[in-house]
């Protein structure tokens, strides 16, 4: 038990002090492991399980530490995986991706610069909502039809479940707005 | 610990144009897509992308150090065997021996037997997006494009585009798909499509009449997309709007049977013929 804790506490230790890029390739890695695992088939004791747009928790958490290159590169490869995967036009994803990044950038340096625990959790939840409101209009649009809202409904869900669970990971640890030196 | 940036960095301005670059340029990709000449240029593209896709979703390096490939692979095998046994057994053993009494009968011509392919449904089965499934079988096994798919409950859809290893289905569910349908019972005809709410709609009934609440809708094979016969679902509400509530959601979809459609060649000219003969003529004596 000791020796679990004591790990913990070194990762934990370890990820505070690295460096935004390390915690992007991290976050990076994460989304590739839950995008792949949701490229195998989702049914579980006979009932199809939606699988969460991971790449929208990472705009939203990503998008906390204001614009970057870094990450609007991974969130457009993912947004064209994700095209292919979904059968959406080219671009869709990666437009929604970027866009949620740059809402959640705005909003954060607007709103959350002291980076209370309201919006450590409100602010999220509602650009992950936003994102899907948004995969919806869009998938409208490409379709000439209002499309069905229950798989929104269903992956918001599930994505809102997974923020909960892998949030942490798609903080690169920096805080834009604040002088330099003030600390929390 | 957090690292915090003031507000007068100098590359800032820079991140921001790049990022309402990047947002425009995405917005005109999608523009571009609205010209059928153009989208049609992207699908080759699309196509080798969802092969890719296949590949990063094979066994990794160390379920084949381990063997654990191996024994997925024949798992899968028997899987896909036991499936066929079971949809397949009581319908063969009721039907075989008199559906030949019955085509002796008639003389009748069967239809032409070709390759089936049992695949595994690799990315989602229930986006918002066109209601379509990429499954893990190509031209390499033997797919094409026309070929319809099923699953354990009825049918699914139809092969509307096809990689080396991957093939798309465009799910009967869908808003687009256009299946050409009967009643099992009151034998009227009617061409289905996907509907809001996930059942399949009815509409143009070449004929005058209602459908039966709860009888089974078929395939007509009308057009020669889908044999006939193939079970879709059941009518539920009947009346000026008769739904369909699909057998294929009943089933499981993991894995598909991947089927060639029965089609039907044009007829081939007979050189000897008078008709052919007068065919070939023709075209001299337009030019005399």
């Amino acid at each position: 038990m000791k020796t679990i804790s004591a790990l913990l506490g070194s990762i934990g230790r370890w990820w505070q002090r690295s460096r935004p890029r390390v915690r992007l390739m991290v976050g990076m890695s994460v989304l590739v492991v839950i995008g792949l695992t949701g490229l195998t088939p989702n049914v579980w004791f006979g009932v199809t399980i939606s699988w969460p747009y991971a790449a929208l928790i990472a705009a939203a958490g990503w998008g906390r530490s204001g614009l970057g290159f870094g990450p609007m590169f991974v969130l457009v490869l993912f947004g064209f995986a994700q095209d292919v995967t979904a059968s959406a036009p080219l671009g869709c994803f990666a437009l929604v991706n970027l866009a949620i990044f740059g809402a959640s950038a705005t909003a954060s340096q607007t709103f959350d610069i002291e980076r209370s625990r309201g919006m450590n959790f409100g602010l999220p939840m509602a650009m992950i909502a936003l994102g899907m409101s948004l995969v919806w209009i869009l998938a409208s649009f490409a379709g000439g039809h209002f499309v069905r809202l229950l798989p929104i409904i269903s992956a918001l869900m599930a994505t809102l479940l997974l923020h909960m669970l892998v949030a942490p990971v798609f903080d690169l640890g920096v805080r834009r707005g604040a002088h330099a030196g003030v600390s929390a | 610990m957090p690292r915090y940036v003031g507000k007068g960095s100098r590359r800032r301005p820079l991140r921001r144009y790049g990022f309402f670059i990047a947002v425009a340029g995405l917005i005109a990709l999608l523009l571009l897509q609205t010209s059928p000449r153009l989208s049609e240029q992207i699908e080759p593209v699309r196509t080798a992308a969802s092969d890719q896709m296949f590949h990063m979703s094979k066994p990794s390096l160390i379920d084949r150090v381990t063997g654990a490939s191996k024994r997925e692979r024949r798992i899968f095998e028997l899987e896909t065997r036991v499936r066929e046994l079971a949809q397949y057994e009581a319908l063969a053993l009721s039907m075989a021996e008199r559906l030949e009494v019955y085509e002796d009968i008639l003389n009748m011509q069967g239809e032409p037997a070709g390759a089936e392919v049992t695949a595994r449904i690799m990315a989602e089965a229930d986006g918002p997006f066109a209601e379509a499934l990429l499954a893990n079988a190509g031209r390499l096994n033997g797919v094409e494009e026309g070929y319809y798919a099923e699953n354990d409950g009825g049918l699914v859809g139809r092969v509307v585009q096809v990689g080396k290893r991957s093939a798309r289905i465009l799910k009967i569910t869908d808003f687009n798909s256009r299946v050409p349908v009967m009643g099992e019972s009151s034998g009227l005809r009617a061409i289905m499509f996907g509907g809001r709410d996930g059942a399949g709609q009815l509409t143009d009934q070449p004929e005058s009449g209602a459908f039966i609440d709860g009888e089974r809708i078929l395939t007509s094979g009308e057009g020669g997309m889908f044999p006939r016969g193939v079970v879709i679902g059941r009518v539920i509400g009947g009346g000026d709007e008769p739904r369909v509530e699909l057998a294929m959601s009943r089933g499981q979809l993991s894995y598909v049977r991947l089927k060639p459609s029965a089609r039907i060649l044009p007829p081939e000219v007979d050189d000897t013929s008078p008709s052919a003969e007068a065919v070939t003529a023709a075209p001299s004596e337009a030019i005399e």
